[in-house]
Formats: C-alpha cells, structure tokens, sequence
C-alpha cells in the first residue's frame, strides 16, 4: 500500500480535466491505497453543500479524506457549515507533513 | 543519499500572475515552520519571483499611492523567508534555470538566490527527502 496525497487547486466547474484527476484518486483508493485529497485554491468549490458534481461526491460516498484549506475557504468567504458533511477543515501544512512522511504528494 | 529533513520543490508560475505563486509560498513557509530545509528550483516564469528590480506602485483606482497600496513583491517573500531559515537554523537556497533567466531578462536577483539548470534539480531531488512538483496545468 501507497501513501498519496492529492493537493487539488483545479475545480470541476471551469477545468474538465478535475473530474479525471478525481476518478485516479477513487482509483488508487479503490485499490487499497491510502489517499488523501487536500482542497486548495478554486479546487474548494465542489465542497460547498450546493455544488453538483457527482465524481467529486462519489470520493466523499466513499470515504475518501478529504480536507479544505482553510485559508483558500476564507477568501471566497466559505464557513464551515458551506461544506459538505464529510469535508474538513485544513491547512497546507498537511502537505508539507505528508512530504516529510515521505509520502507521494501530488499536485493537480 | 537524502536528508530527512530536506524537501525540493520545483515551480514554472510567474510573479503576480496565478493564485499558485500563494499557495507555492505558503507550503515553503509551512517546510520552514515544520523545520524542513528547503531547495527551490525555478523554472519558466518562475525565474522572475526573485528579480531585484521588482517595485512597488501606487494604484489610482484605489486612490492609493505606493505606501498606501503597499502592493507584496516576490523578492520580499524569499528574503523573508531566507530570513527565517536562518534565524531557525535550516537552509533555504533557491536557483533559477539559466536558459529560463536570459529569455527572460532577468538576471539581477537577490541575495542568495543562483542561477542554474536541470542538473541542479535533479541533485536537488535525488538529494532530498521528498519532492513537490507544482505544475502550471
């Protein structure tokens, strides 16, 4: 089993590719991997309760962690009760610890 | 052979462009707090973050003057951050792919900042701990 960890600034409403990058996440999760998804920049918006995208929910049906920046959440004035159920509250620092953990960080 | 506390990161973004440059800033100073040396090597638009001749301005539509508008400069951010590897005892360098640089322009950079190439990111991944690629797509 791998470690990985997803640092996701793209969106799916304005960059299509983020709906491939979210199926290789369930992929390698799916394989028994241990993923970890970190929401950054515009990759917050699908967490906010209303936005619709059914590949980024099926990560959360799943059990996939994933954790929004919470510095990405407040410049787009986003509060914790915006946000799905299952997504938390972070901050880039998890990268830099998964790094140090020597685990594959990747960037989308 | 790498060190355990030692992370590479390679960046392609220009200053004052894309959200990414924040977020890239943002994880250097996050190594730093966590007591990770860091290596950076700047590729593409990258090489300007650390261009000396960067300046402040006034912005007439916020009816502010430059000390007003106090707009952030990159090359503030890495003598910053310089700064506090130092003062925490962890190594912080920095180089700037040469080809990328003279495409460019922009070879008056700040203190501690070099100019290199693609040999140098490799010895900077080989020898550290872990990598970070920040792609600009």
């Amino acid at each position: 089993m791998s470690h990985y960890l997803f640092i996701q600034s793209q969106d799916p409403f304005t960059e299509t590719r983020a709906a491939r990058q979210y199926e290789l996440v369930g992929d390698l999760y799916d394989a028994g991997h241990d993923v970890t998804l970190l929401l950054v920049q515009n990759g917050v918006t699908p967490a906010r309760q209303a936005a619709r995208s059914p590949v980024f929910d099926r990560l959360l049906e799943w059990g996939v962690p994933v954790i929004a920046d919470g510095f990405s959440l407040r410049q787009r004035e986003m509060q914790e009760s915006d946000l799905k159920d299952a997504v938390e509250i972070g901050d880039v620092s998890l990268a830099i610890d998964a790094l140090l953990d020597g685990h594959k960080v990747i960037w989308n | 052979m790498s060190d355990n506390t030692l992370l590479t990161f390679a960046f392609m973004d220009p200053p004052f462009e894309s959200e990414r440059t924040v977020t890239f800033f943002r994880l250097l100073d996050a190594a730093l707090e966590k007591n990770a040396s860091v290596r950076v090597f700047a590729y593409e638009g990258a090489v300007a973050l650390a261009f000396a001749r960067q300046q402040q301005h006034g912005n007439a539509v916020h009816g502010r003057d430059t000390g007003e508008e106090d707009h952030p400069l990159t090359r503030e951010w890495i003598a910053a951050l310089q700064q506090k590897a130092e003062q925490k005892g962890l190594s912080f360098e920095w180089i700037n792919c040469g080809l990328c640089v003279d495409e460019r322009g922009v070879n008056e950079v700040i203190d501690g900042c070099g100019r290199g190439g693609p040999p140098d990111l490799w010895r900077y991944a080989s020898e550290a701990l872990n990598t970070l690629t920040i792609g600009t797509r």
